[in-house]
């Protein structure tokens, strides 16, 4: 061992000029953060610009930069965290400055569902790649552990039975999944879990659920009440605002930050359960600790826009397919890939019906998701030997 | 804030009055003679598996030489992959204790007990991506606090790993696109970077071509003479084993028929005990020859 020292202190150096966050310049990862951004401005430009009241896109443009409320930190507050909190922050009692119609409607309607996509694209994806390392499946989604079957049941619950409370309904949905988890969790746990018990006891409690869940309809009296739960346990992004992207962006933050520490022993996870434990991980408590997140960061976007399907699945695929298993840029990646496929998918549920019809309906994002994810496996089916072990 | 947290963690994590954990005081020791090597004791065993009936290994002890080999040798199901699964904690004994340095391995922080001891399983998975540099740094995770970056003596470990293992020219290639024999040495870097006191192997020259195979003896033969590592190595090959070995321990339906040194084991009659096969014994210069004549039956026993 010699001739050792000097490698080892050359390999020191390379090491820790990298620092933590060396691994994330990787040209890929750059490239596929790039490509996601300009989706996500392209898919929001027409989003703004397209709609009952059309505007071109420079008017659309005009209106996205409009210095009035750009350059106004009361507007900006206004928008971004409530007008009651932007009033005691900045101490500002009178009337607001009038904003020009345009710009009332691009960040009053359009922009605020552009930003509720990118979140719930965001939470979808973290919380896909997750339960995919957890289960150790690329099969997995966010919903694997009845996180969705739970939220759908209190949904329709809500809707159909304790209909006074369906203003409570964003966050009854996001309990209802966090408590399904939780009972998923209690169903497979037998002196610790195992990948393939976890998976198992969700399909159980899925299934219950979901028949659960299917009956009630049954009980709806409105067709009114039926197409909401339909929007709900689709997913849908119509009619969202300001207050969506309120009430998910704390939850989403504290999600990322904890997914992207968490992301080491996520790491570890894919080396498989005997290895990570005798390298001395807690694995029964590290596993849980994650699956808390991943379903922190499904409720949370459960709550602005019910079960959207297949994005939490897709995005985290495609980005291991592009930026390789490190998980450190996986969920880098689906920070930037989530938003793109959701807002991308959000132009065609909000606009696609009226290219295609000339109708004004819109249709939950929740179909388009689904009909964009069944090609993406099926080519991927036909391109790959090896499906599902990750 | 995350160095000043680093560090704290790194203090409160190291223990054992001796501070053998160091990374620095277990390289310095490599290359002189065993004085503090650790010891690995199991001390009556029950080992089985949650749905089987009885235990497979019921109620033996077994005690690791300090910084020597023990190769536990026996023919398949004698329990000794079993019994290596106990030492090494993967399988929680249902009676009896396994101590390592005297404590309890049970009672140990799990990350304490990694800087301790190693486990090299029989099957390793591993995502085809991930290059054989960020496998072996994976090695040094117990030695790391949650947040912490990887630190020069991560590096200079983990350096030092990968060129006891023979591996550093495959050290930019990813796993997937590796041979068995190439993966089974990247995965021997992981465990020799985690830099414990013990270190278990499960059959690591099984399935292996002669080149790999001598390669990972090699790798063993080098630990045994030049650090104060304790070995603990289940091996198929009854040769191979006499020959790396200092001490053998041989194993059949879950007992233990016979432990001593290679000379003592390696014999016509413990074959035929424990192997069920007539062979011919030839002490060589290399270590005993066995050639296997035929295999016994049970009306011929």
């Amino acid at each position: 061992m010699s001739g050792g020292r000097s490698v080892a202190g050359e390999g020191a150096a390379r090491r820790a000029s990298e620092g933590r966050i060396g691994a994330l310049f990787d040209p890929k990862l750059v490239s596929v953060a790039l490509a996601s951004v300009a989706v996500v401005v392209a898919g929001g430009l027409v989003q703004v610009s397209f709609g009952a009241y059309s505007m071109t896109i420079g008017e659309a443009w005009r209106a996205v930069l409009d210095p009035a409320v750009l350059l106004d930190p009361r507007w900006l507050l206004n928008f971004v965290v409530g007008e009651g909190l932007m009033r005691s922050i900045t101490g500002f009692q009178g009337e607001l400055p009038e904003l020009a119609h345009e710009t009332l409607i691009v960040w009053n309607i359009r922009l605020p569902r552009v930003f509720v996509a990118a979140i719930v694209g965001m939470n979808l994806g973290v919380s896909g790649a997750i339960f995919q390392a957890v289960t150790r499946n690329e099969l997995a989604s966010p919903f694997i552990l009845g996180v969705s079957s739970g939220a759908g049941l209190m949904i329709l619950l809500t809707l159909v039975v304790f209909g006074g409370l369906s203003a409570f309904l964003p966050l009854i949905a996001a309990l209802g999944g966090a408590v399904a988890f939780l009972v998923v969790y209690a169903i497979a746990w037998k002196n610790g879990t195992s990948p393939v018990r976890l998976v198992l006891a969700g399909v159980i409690v899925g299934t219950v659920f979901n028949s659960l869940q299917t009956g009630l309809f049954f009980f709806a009296d409105d067709i009114g009440v039926v197409q909401s739960a339909i929007q709900w346990t689709t997913g849908s992004l119509t009619g969202t605002d300001w207050e969506q992207v309120r009430m998910a962006l704390p939850w989403t933050a504290v999600a990322v930050a904890l997914s992207l520490a968490g992301s080491r022993q996520l790491n570890l996870l894919l080396l498989g359960e005997q290895t990570a434990k005798s390298l001395g991980m807690s694995i029964e408590k590290v596993r849980f600790a994650l699956s808390g997140v991943a379903v922190l960061a499904a409720a949370a976007s459960i709550a602005v826009a019910g079960i959207v399907s297949f994005v939490g699945l897709i995005v985290p695929h495609m980005v291991r397919n592009l930026v390789g298993s490190d998980y450190k840029r996986v969920i880098v990646g689906c920070l930037f890939v989530g938003p793109a496929l959701m807002v991308a998918a959000d132009v065609g549920a909000r606009l696609g019906m009226g290219v295609i019809t000339g109708a004004a309906s819109q249709i939950p994002v929740g179909i388009v998701t689904g009909l964009i994810g069944g090609p993406y496996f099926l080519y991927l089916m036909r391109r790959q030997q090896n499906m599902g072990e990750l | 804030m995350s160095t000043e947290n680093a560090d704290a963690t790194e203090i409160d994590a190291t223990d054992g009055p001796d501070g053998s954990n160091d990374a620095g005081a277990s390289a310095t020791a490599r290359g002189e003679p065993a004085t503090d090597a650790s010891d690995l004791d199991g001390e009556d065993l029950v080992l089985g598996y949650p749905n089987a009936p009885g235990p497979v290994i019921d109620g033996e002890s077994i005690a690791a030489e300090p910084g020597a080999v023990t190769a536990l040798v026996g023919p398949n199901g004698s329990g000794k992959s079993t019994l290596l699964k106990g030492l090494a904690t993967q399988l929680a004994p249902e009676d009896g204790s396994v101590l390592v340095d005297g404590r309890d391995v049970h009672a140990m922080d799990t990350k304490a007990l990694a800087r301790k001891l190693g486990l090299l399983s029989q099957e390793s998975t591993s995502p085809n991506s991930i290059t054989v540099e960020d496998l072996v740094y994976h090695g040094r995770y117990p030695h790391r606090g949650f947040f912490e970056r990887t630190t020069d003596e991560d590096a200079v470990a983990v350096e030092e790993a990968i060129e006891l293992a023979g591996c550093g020219h495959l050290r930019d290639r990813e796993v997937g696109s590796l041979s068995g024999g190439q993966k089974q040495l990247a995965w021997i870097a992981m465990v020799l970077a985690q830099d414990t006191d013990v270190l278990l192997l499960d059959e690591p020259t099984t399935f292996l071509d002669l080149h790999h195979q001598m390669e990972v003896m090699e790798i063993i033969e080098t630990l045994r003479d030049e650090s104060d590592v304790t070995v603990v190595v289940v091996l198929h090959d009854i040769e191979q084993a006499a020959r790396l070995a200092d001490r053998m321990v041989a194993l059949k339906d879950g007992e233990i028929r016979a432990r001593g040194a290679p000379e003592e084991i390696v014999t016509e009659d413990l074959l035929a005990d424990v192997f069920r096969v007539d062979a011919d014994v030839v002490q060589t210069e290399n270590g005993p020859r066995v050639t296997p004549l035929r295999a016994r039956h049970a009306e011929s026993e």
